[in-house]
């Protein structure tokens, strides 16, 4: 009680000094409010995005491992390197299952495509440059590219319907399609094929391999990109115009017993965490999976969706520590001051038996009851404005992240409107998940907030417990006298 | 024997005026005390082999020339430092083994010459600002500090007055309240009429003499003033010696 009543005394004395203190600890904790806020939020945003983007993996080409000291001058290199290329074991649909049967893999689908030329359809001539999607995955390609079109055959619904609903829309289905889907000979065809080939659905389209075996289909859906933009910048990497898409044993009972007849399978696993790739692919290989490939997640992409919110949130943390850095270095400058100048009242109250510990407690608390009521208003003042400043941030954030795009689009030729190719991946601008933050003062960020006060308040507050600790009362009073 | 150094010191007491007294009122005994400051020579001591009694209801003068240690044994008194070798006895123990903060703030009181009064604080704060630090558990304090400043001099009227506004006497008689305020046993003083007129001097000797014989207090006052060792029971006398 006495350490209160005397620091309460101290604080009116000190009016001028205290209302400094006061005001410096209030910007502090305005600012530490609204970074925590941001920070939080952002901490929130990210993971409950990350925790909704399945987290998927899928078997690519070690291009890297393959490509080491290959000189493409050397014929025989060349030779031998396309050697090495066919010499890869690929794996089947049963290696699939095999792998798929891991504790890190909550669930997976795969693609089963073949090249097949038209028999009684045309392919729709467009600019791309492929006919075969990117978006089917990875793997050993086969002459799909010598061939009208693609044939890919889905392991699941799911997938399928994701595929379909993700970049496109169904324009035309019959009742029971999702019904039959996986039953039989039954695709589901592109708007432009559609159109170009006069077809509609229930009409029967017919295909052929190389070696004139003749397959039959019926189309009972028709899908189209999502809107203009999507279209352009799909189709610089995915041209589904002449990808019909199927179910995997609809192309599994082509390709059985017709041996020229290849086909190449993309598996795509779910998994529970990204820390887990590596052990899971070490688990590929021990179960037969050829070095030459390696497992490729969609991390950076689900990163890419959050990179601004990202950068708003490490922005705000190295702001945080700046102001941290500077407020404690004023009040440990303040805090050496008022003990100079406080030095004789130590005196005094040593030498009338105020013990040190008393003593340090009394300034400790004159601090912590300043802290206290400027962190109060730091945190209501914080928390009006932590919106607004978040969002602000984020919008400028965004802004820069789309000049940034356009820019390299400019200098490095990629996708303009109504062009289309380029390069695969760049100059594409980058869809940003979230284009508010919100961030919100919650009893978390309020709870570090006065962790953080505090501790401040203490560190800043170790100048007076080392003066109190080290004077002497007896030498204080003789310079005074 | 080589000369020692010169700032080697020897105490002495000089006995003025003593009245009968019996061991058991020394309230304060200091034996064979020695100290060196913590950046001297190993030989080189404050005090040396100081050895002085003090009685319960005695006023005692300890005086000496300037630099003979006198501030200094008033400090190892009110336990402000502490003895280098030997010790000094309170009331049976000896300080090494008690609290000196406690000690400070309840069993001495102590005046300064320049009086040490907080100047933001009024007379009365001042005065109760000591029976807090002393826990001192009394319903109406400033009552107490009025009453304590009536007892040393001072109006009721200067109990708001900030201290920098009383004279030095007054100031004195609030230092001498305050070091009254929890009913020590021992009050010291160092030189505490050093900044007094004459008349202001004798009055607030006075007051230390009703202290020690009418409420059986030891009052020990280092000083210079013969004025001051007129008035006491007893001097000790400090003495700075060059030994051959």
């Amino acid at each position: 009680m006495f350490i209160l009543k005397n620091a309460w005394i101290s604080i009116k004395r000190n009016k001028g000094r205290n209302i400094l203190i006061g005001i410096i600890i209030l910007i502090i904790a305005c600012a530490c409010t609204i970074t925590l806020a941001i920070k939080n939020t952002a901490s929130d945003l990210i993971n409950s995005y990350k925790s909704a983007y399945e987290k998927e993996v899928t078997i690519g080409f070690d291009r890297e491992n393959m490509m080491k000291d290959f000189d493409p001058s050397q014929k025989e290199e060349r030779e031998s390197a396309r050697e090495k290329f066919d010499n890869i074991a690929s794996y089947t649909i049963s290696d699939v299952l095999k792998f798929a049967d891991s504790d890190y893999i909550e669930s997976y689908y795969y693609t089963y495509g073949v090249g097949l030329n038209g028999n009684n359809i045309e392919k729709a001539e467009i600019e791309s440059n492929s006919n075969m999607s990117n978006g089917f995955g990875h793997g050993k390609e086969n002459n799909m590219s010598d061939t009208d079109f693609t044939l890919t055959g889905y392991s699941s619904e799911d997938a399928m319907s994701e595929f379909i609903s993700g970049a496109y829309t169904m324009s035309e289905i019959v009742d029971n399609a999702w019904d039959i889907a996986f039953n039989g000979n039954y695709v589901f065809i592109n708007e432009e094929l559609a159109s170009y080939n006069n077809l509609k659905l229930n009409d029967k389209i017919k295909l052929e391999d190389e070696d004139g075996n003749v397959y039959e289909f019926e189309i009972i859906g028709i899908f189209k990109e999502n809107d203009e933009d999507n279209q352009e910048s799909m189709s610089m990497f995915s041209n589904s115009v002449n990808t019909i898409v199927t179910n995997s044993d609809a192309v599994v009972n082509l390709t059985n017993g017709n041996e020229n007849l290849k086909a190449s399978i993309h598996p795509t696993f779910i998994i529970d965490s990204y820390d887990n790739v590596e052990k899971l692919q070490d688990e590929f290989y021990e179960k037969g999976l050829d070095e030459n490939f390696i497992l490729q997640t969609n991390e950076e992409l689900a990163e890419s969706g959050v990179s601004s919110v990202k950068n708003i949130s490490s922005f705000s943390t190295t702001f945080l520590v700046i102001t941290l850095i500077i407020g404690g270095i004023v009040l440990f400058v303040i805090n050496m001051i008022n003990i100079r100048e406080r030095k004789y009242e130590i005196g005094v109250l040593r030498t009338i038996g105020i013990s040190k510990f008393k003593l340090t407690m009394q300034f400790v608390s004159e601090l912590v009851i300043v802290s206290v009521v400027a962190l109060t208003l730091g945190a209501g003042i914080g928390a009006v404005s932590s919106k607004g400043v978040s969002n602000s941030l984020l919008a400028n954030e965004i802004s820069s992240s789309n000049e940034k795009t356009e820019e390299i689009n400019k200098n490095f030729g990629g996708m303009n409107h109504g062009e289309r190719g380029g390069m695969h991946g760049k100059g594409m601008p980058v869809v940003q998940a979230y284009d508010s933050i919100d961030a919100v003062v919650d009893i978390k960020v309020l709870l570090e907030l006065l962790s953080i006060g505090l501790s401040l308040v203490l560190v800043s507050s170790i100048a007076s417990m080392v003066s109190i600790q080290r004077f002497s009362p007896l030498t204080i009073l003789k310079e005074r006298s | 024997m080589a000369n020692k150094k010169k700032n080697d010191y020897v105490s002495k007491d000089k006995e003025v005026k003593e009245k009968n007294t019996s061991p058991k009122d020394i309230i304060l005994s200091i034996k064979n005390a020695n100290y060196r400051y913590s950046d001297a020579e190993e030989d080189d001591y404050a005090l040396k082999n100081v050895s002085f009694d003090f009685e319960s209801g005695k006023i005692y003068a300890i005086k000496g020339r300037s630099g003979t240690g006198k501030t200094t044994l008033l400090s190892l008194i009110s336990g402000l430092e502490k003895c280098t070798e030997g010790e000094i006895i309170f009331d049976g123990k000896s300080l090494k083994s008690m609290n000196l903060d406690k000690y400070r703030n309840n069993d001495i009181g102590i005046v300064f010459q320049s009086y040490n009064l907080l100047p933001f604080m009024t007379a009365c704060e001042n005065i109760i600002l000591s029976m807090d630090a002393n826990g001192l558990k009394i319903k109406n304090k400033k009552e107490k500090a009025i009453e304590l400043m009536e007892k040393v001099g001072l109006k009721a009227s200067y109990a708001n007055r900030k201290v920098l506004r009383l004279s030095g006497g007054e100031q004195q008689r609030v230092a001498i309240a305050r070091s009254l305020s929890y009913n020590p046993k021992m009050i010291i003083a160092d030189e505490p009429t050093g900044n007094l007129d004459k008349q202001t001097e004798t009055e607030i000797l006075d007051i230390f003499k009703k202290l020690a014989h009418e409420e059986n207090k030891c009052v020990i006052i280092v000083t210079h003033s013969q004025n001051v060792c007129d008035t006491v029971d007893k001097i000790y006398n400090l003495k700075k010696v060059q030994e051959k």
